[in-house]
């Protein structure tokens, strides 16, 4: 089923500046993605449509066998919050609420924190938070929250996981064990991931590499 | 969602308290100023309820028309009259004309409460060589009683003692005092073009109303021998067993009868006049308050819109709704509009029983010591509570679906 892009084409603003021209890839499900490019080249537009939170100019979007520009909704919403899990390059954490609350966030909109509850703790112990499930996010660091947000994008176990540079504001060291996370999804639930990157080290981690220039594939 | 706005109303402690206050405060108003009002207005109708008839019954009142004298006049000399100064005024009649039928139907209505006859002439009071015109009332005290409160006013003998007859006159408060008179002293009572008859004062009555108090009680069968009109009543006082339906038997009464029949609210139009106007500054003084406060409202949460747009962007993104999203921010609104609504009827509420226990000059007429009279009902905490929720919901809507259009990417594109 995975993920497909049929002669996608996406502009913005009037008199309309094209950003994506007929774009066509097709990612299988299981398959580690990643998305590179310059600044500017389209690749974070291109990533946006592929996971519905944008919607082409013209061209289709597959995601699970369905069209995503035909879904209602409230199917469209419900398959966000089942299937799918976002990383941004910055936390975007609920500063009111504490780790755990951030992580069971996905898991409140049908009134199943408590069923996620272990999860969320066993994937924040993974990732070395175990002791600050209380804590809020401004008594983290920028490494830490970044780790709490791809455990939130991955607490409901989702099937494609986009990330959009998620390590373009940490150090090495929190991007290596962002990347680590991210990478065991991928590998030990079999999750599609597509990933944004400029850095060819982490790009290089994936399984493929799609690179754009100017809007256009010019390296699959 | 609830949870979260929770949250973010804790967060912002002291923007929410202040928004809370406002609220508060306008309930709280809306609460006192409405018990205030309503309670003098109680107040007001249960002394015109009280201390005279509900419904009066008066001798029959016509307007004279162009030609209703023609025939009196002219009939045997011409066809047609014509007036050069067409005759005017108010054909009027000395009393009740079929008293027994009134009677009869009053006995019969089951609304009736109590009715009294009563004959009122203009009389002249002498006491020594001071003279004051006054109304003197002929009743049956025992009748008038049923009627009116009026025995209730009484300062110096009993009501009933004019009940025998025999010409004692209960004179008011400010009549005595200009007379000079005092109990069981005589003063002459002279009415029209009839000679002097002296009575003797049997009581004192005070109103603290000057007009009620210069008037004076006596036996009808008294003042109808006095005024040369035996059996004669001019007036027939009903009190019915709901004063609500005053205007609606006096209209029934009136279309049956040829007497002029009117209800107390009828005879005080002017006064239900004063209630509307009381109405609309208690309603728009009280809507200001509200609307400053849902414009505190309308502030904070639009604030908060503009300062959660990554929370936004990031619940859409976990399959957060549109409708989630306005719930969001609207239940924030309705949560500071539900504890400052209860916050302030519970206040205003306590506020309305301390004004009660203050003192005023004022019992029945304003006549004896009394405590200000505060409204209790609890349509006007209804009232007041829809009108902060009201008031909330419209300031909370308008930022909450502004909320509910931002779309995730909008939002990121934006750098949040």
């Amino acid at each position: 089923m995975g993920v497909a892009a049929n002669h996608v084409f996406k502009s913005f603003g009037t008199p309309a500046t094209r950003v994506l021209t007929d774009i066509n890839l097709k990612i299988e499900d299981g398959e580690f993605v990643a998305l590179t490019g310059r600044s500017g080249s389209g690749k974070s537009t291109l990533l946006y449509l592929l996971s519905s939170l944008d919607n082409p100019s013209q061209g289709q979007v597959i995601i699970g066998g369905q069209d995503v520009t035909k879904m209602t909704s409230e199917e469209l919403h419900n398959f966000r919050n089942q299937k799918m899990g976002f990383v941004f390059q910055f936390h975007y954490l609920i500063a009111e609420l504490t780790t755990i609350e951030n992580v069971l966030m996905p898991a409140m909109k049908f009134e199943q924190a408590e069923k996620f509850r272990g999860r969320a703790e066993f994937l924040l112990e993974q990732c070395g938070l175990k002791e600050k499930l209380g804590r809020h996010p401004r008594q983290l660091s920028g490494g830490e929250q970044q780790r709490v947000a791809i455990v939130r994008s991955l607490i409901m176990s989702p099937k494609y996981l986009f990330a959009d540079e998620p390590t373009g504001s940490l150090d090495t060291l929190n991007g290596d064990l962002v990347m680590k996370m991210i990478r065991d999804a991928n590998r030990e639930n079999r999750t599609t991931v597509v990933l944004v990157t400029h850095d060819s080290d982490f790009a290089e981690q994936a399984d493929r590499q799609i690179k754009l220039v100017d809007g256009a594939i010019v390296i699959d | 969602m609830i949870f979260l706005a929770i949250r973010y109303l804790l967060e912002r402690r002291r923007q929410t308290i202040l928004t809370l206050l406002g609220v508060f405060f306008g309930t709280l108003a809306y609460v006192g100023v409405s018990g205030f009002f309503l309670g003098f207005r109680g107040y007001l109708i249960e002394q015109l309820v009280n201390n005279t008839p509900q419904i009066h019954i008066q001798a029959r009142q016509d307007y004279l028309t162009e030609h209703q004298l023609d025939s009196d006049f002219y009939e045997k000399v011409f066809a047609h009259v014509f007036w050069r100064t067409p005759p005017a005024g108010v054909l009027g009649y000395m009393g009740v004309q079929n008293p027994q039928e009134w009677y009869a139907r009053l006995r019969a209505d089951p609304r009736v409460e109590a009715f009294s006859p009563s004959m009122t002439a203009p009389a002249l009071f002498t006491q020594s060589k001071i003279s004051v015109s006054a109304s003197l009332i002929g009743c049956d005290p025992y009748q008038l009683s049923r009627v009116t409160s009026v025995a209730s006013y009484m300062t110096e003998g009993q009501f009933t003692d004019i009940a025998a007859g025999g010409n004692r006159v209960i004179l008011g408060d400010e009549l005595m005092k200009r007379l000079g008179a005092a109990m069981d002293r005589f003063v002459t009572v002279t009415v029209g073009a009839g000679a002097p008859v002296p009575f003797k004062v049997v009581g004192r009555f005070y109103t603290g109303s000057r007009g009620a108090d210069l008037m004076a009680y006596s036996a009808i069968t008294d003042v109808q021998r006095l005024n040369g009109t035996p059996n004669r009543v001019n007036e027939i006082g009903v009190r019915l067993k709901d004063y609500h339906l005053s205007a609606e038997v006096a209209s029934d009464w009136a279309a049956l009868m040829p007497e002029r029949t009117e209800s107390w609210d009828q005879q005080n139009p002017n006064i239900f006049s004063v209630f509307r106007i009381q109405d609309s500054l208690r309603f728009s003084m009280i809507l200001t308050v509200l609307i400053v406060a849902g414009f505190g409202i309308y502030n904070v949460l639009n604030m908060t819109v503009n300062q959660k747009r990554q929370d936004i962007a990031i619940l859409r993104s976990m399959g957060y709704d549109t409708f989630e999203i306005v719930i969001l921010f609207f239940s924030q609104g309705i949560i500071l509009g539900v504890i400052g609504a209860i916050c302030g009827l519970i206040a205003g509420y306590f506020l309305c029983r301390y004004l009660q226990t203050i003192q005023f000059m004022g019992g029945p007429m304003g006549g004896r010591q009394g405590f200000l009279h505060i409204s209790l009902d609890p349509y006007i905490y209804l009232q007041a509570a829809t009108m902060a929720l009201l008031s909330a919901s419209i300031a909370s809507i308008l930022p909450a679906r502004a909320a509910g259009k931002l779309t995730p990417i909008d939002i990121i594109r934006q750098g949040g």
